[in-house]
């Protein structure tokens, strides 16, 4: 592996695999989102949060689990608090969760959770009619699994999100289930008509996920009665056509609408003129032309609006600017070119605004510049360059930028260094030096910054130093030696660290990053590394991802890290 | 007799506890107590009866009302919690708001 790469993320289709691991990408994701440890630093405040007496009590009840046969005795509020503990921390097993049998407990979020399966309904069901909300997203539990759910008759919310099993079998099970108001079988596949007539009687349900399940064409007619729908997720349902609208047309409180790559064109969306009160519009993917902005144009309260890769051109694009309430606005990967941007002008109620792989430029930024609202901006794989930025300069609510492939240089981040409520900044472009850098100083409330393929180098880690609040790193453009990673030893609030393709680094960055105790994803891969380097991080007791990819790490070598000190590793590579 | 700057906590069993009052506040529950303008007899004579609340897990948590204070003065040693205990430590954790 020679050369520096660079890589595209963030513009993530709708419609990609989620990698099929033993423990999915979702659980880090989870990990990266929430403080897993007694003793956390909250470091934007400068002030360290004691522990709190519950929080330890709970601590030593997750180590000596194994002592506890019952938890019926407590309160149930407190037995929910050792039960999150025990799934976040993943110690909880099957046997273990016998403890927590008819505990009357509300809420049992088992998502992604590895080894769950049917064997463990048991003591879910036995929460009686204390259940009202079950999460088994991505787990193995089946058809047979789901057969005492009837007996939990206050049940709200239902998930089977990735749950490859479950089919129009399992849904016998919950037709009595008349208090369900959320159901999702995003991404199990198996649903065909004769399941969604089963779901026909549940009156009261108002949010209903279907994504990629592609065995549903024509059966969207049984769900035409419920008429307290709110949320409605069709993303990926290839086989739904304009004629599945029909039915959909007489759902008024319809809020928010997913039908992402399917085949619904213009006409399908004006079968939906009624439904006055749409919010949330997603036709990602959809092969739509203009035209359905005229349709879109008359829903008054319309505010999250996703046209992406809908191969649109700059032909009739005019009618955006009809969409005064919009605050989300995502045109990523259209056929658009900076033509557009007048027409966004008055599009001032403008929070989020997407523009990822559009052929926009310089000309025309200047039109951005009064959407004071803008929080968020993507300018990503566009043909953006310093001079467009400096219209960006007044947008004093900007927390996220993203400016990676595009031609901005050093000299144009200038520009960026009085919006200092930056929070996020991309800036993977081989052009950014660490002269760069050196003028983004003054924005000290950076939680996350990426420098993924940017030509830093050890002189420009010292700009670093000042992002005290820093999250989420990414420096992989082959720059860096052991000195540099001794620049960022202090950024203790980081969470996530990526450093791969730094063929330089030795086993002496590990020693610097040693330090960084809150980190919970650590890339190192193209370096020097070694398995005696790794030692050091057995300090990093929240580290749940570890990639060590062409390095001198062997698989064995994680593996005794994993088994000694790292218990609650849960991705590794080699492996 | 009623020392400055400091509080009685009494168990269940009449056990009687005298500490720092900056120690008794680090439970919410026992800071409202005191702080609350509702006129609690408690605030008037410096001391609080926990019927609930055995004297061994009293110990203890004055024990941790202690250790939090060194804790945030930047002395971070461990918390040993007995296993017995565990369990109704952390209701009264839970009722005194700590």
């Amino acid at each position: 592996m020679g050369g520096v790469c660079s890589r595209k993320r963030d513009q993530q289709q709708v419609n990609e695999e989620t990698l099929n691991r033993r423990v999915s990408g979702r659980y880090i994701s989870k990990c990266l989102g929430s403080s897993l440890n007694v003793s956390s630093l909250d470091a934007s405040q400068g002030k360290q949060c004691i522990p709190s007496l519950i929080d330890l009590c709970i601590h030593k009840i997750q180590k000596d689990i194994d002592k506890y046969a019952s938890f019926t005795m407590l309160p149930r509020d407190m037995i929910q608090l050792i039960f999150n503990d025990l799934v976040c921390s993943l110690c909880l097993t099957n046997s273990l969760f016998e403890a927590f049998r008819e505990c009357s407990l509300q809420d049992l979020n088992l998502s992604d959770y590895p080894g769950v399966n049917d064997r463990w309904m048991d003591v879910v069901v036995s929460q009686g009619s204390s259940l009202l909300s079950v999460d088994l997203s991505g787990t193995d539990v089946t058809d047979a699994g789901l057969f005492h759910l009837k007996d939990c008759v206050n049940l709200q919310a239902l998930n089977f999100s990735y749950c490859y099993h479950i089919s129009d079998k399992g849904l016998q099970n919950l037709k009595g289930l008349s208090n369900l108001t959320t159901l999702s079988f995003k991404r199990s596949g198996l649903i065909t008509s004769q399941g969604l007539s089963l779901v026909s009687g549940l009156s009261n349900l108002a949010n209903l996920d279907l994504e990629r399940c592609s065995k549903i064409h024509g059966a969207l007619v049984h769900i035409k009665g419920l008429s307290k729908l709110e949320s409605l997720n069709l993303n990926c349902c290839t086989c739904i056509n304009d004629a599945d609208m029909k039915p959909l047309s007489g759902l008024i409180n319809l809020k928010s609408f997913q039908i992402a790559f399917t085949k619904v064109t213009d006409k399908g969306l004006a079968l939906l003129k009624d439904l006055k009160k749409l919010a949330l519009v997603n036709m990602e993917g959809c092969s739509v032309t203009a035209a359905c902005l005229e349709t879109l144009a008359a829903f008054d309260a319309l505010s999250y609006l996703n046209l992406s890769r809908c191969n649109l051109t700059d032909d009739g694009c005019n009618k955006i600017s009809r969409l005064q309430s919009l605050k989300v606005l995502n045109l990523c990967f259209n056929k658009i070119s900076s033509a557009i941007l007048v027409h966004l002008k008055g599009l001032t109620n403008l929070e989020n605004l997407n523009l990822d792989s559009c052929r926009i430029n310089d000309e025309g930024m200047t039109h951005l510049s009064g959407l004071s609202r803008l929080k968020s901006l993507v300018l990503s794989d566009t043909y953006v360059g310093s001079s467009g930025l400096r219209h960006l300069s007044g947008l004093h609510n900007l927390e996220s930028l993203n400016l990676s492939f595009t031609i901005v240089s050093d000299g144009g981040l200038r520009k960026l260094s009085g919006l200092l409520s930056l929070k996020s900044l991309n800036l993977d472009a081989r052009q950014i030096t660490d002269a760069g850098l050196a003028a983004l100083t003054s924005l000290t409330e950076l939680r996350h910054l990426d420098l993924f393929g940017a030509r830093i180098t050890d002189s420009g880690t010292g700009f670093l130093q000042c992002f005290t609040n820093l999250q989420s790193l990414e420096i992989c453009g082959g720059g860096l030696t052991d000195v540099g990673v001794e620049n960022i030893k202090g950024l203790v609030s980081l969470t996530l660290l990526n450093l791969s393709q730094n063929n330089h680094l030795t086993d002496k960055s590990l020693e610097f990053i040693s330090g960084l105790v809150q980190l919970v994803s650590l890339n190192m891969s193209n370096s020097r590394v070694t398995g005696t380097g790794l030692l050091h991080l057995k300090t990093l007791k929240n580290l749940r991802s570890l990639t060590l990819e062409s390095s001198k790490v062997t698989a064995g070598d994680i593996k005794k890290l994993h088994v000694t000190y790292l218990p609650h590793l849960v991705s590794f590579r080699p492996e | 007799m009623k020392k400055e700057g400091m509080v009685k906590l009494i168990s269940a069993e009449g056990f009687e506890f005298v500490i720092d009052k900056k120690a008794a506040m680090v439970s919410q529950t026992i800071r409202n107590m005191f702080t609350s303008p509702g006129g609690f007899s408690e605030a008037e004579h410096g001391e609080v009866t926990f019927p609930e609340i055995s004297t061994i897990i009293l110990e203890k948590i004055c024990q941790y009302f202690y250790w939090s204070l060194q804790y945030a003065s930047g002395r971070e040693t461990e918390f040993h919690i007995e296993p017995e205990l565990t369990l109704e430590l952390m209701m009264a954790a839970n009722f005194l708001h700590t």
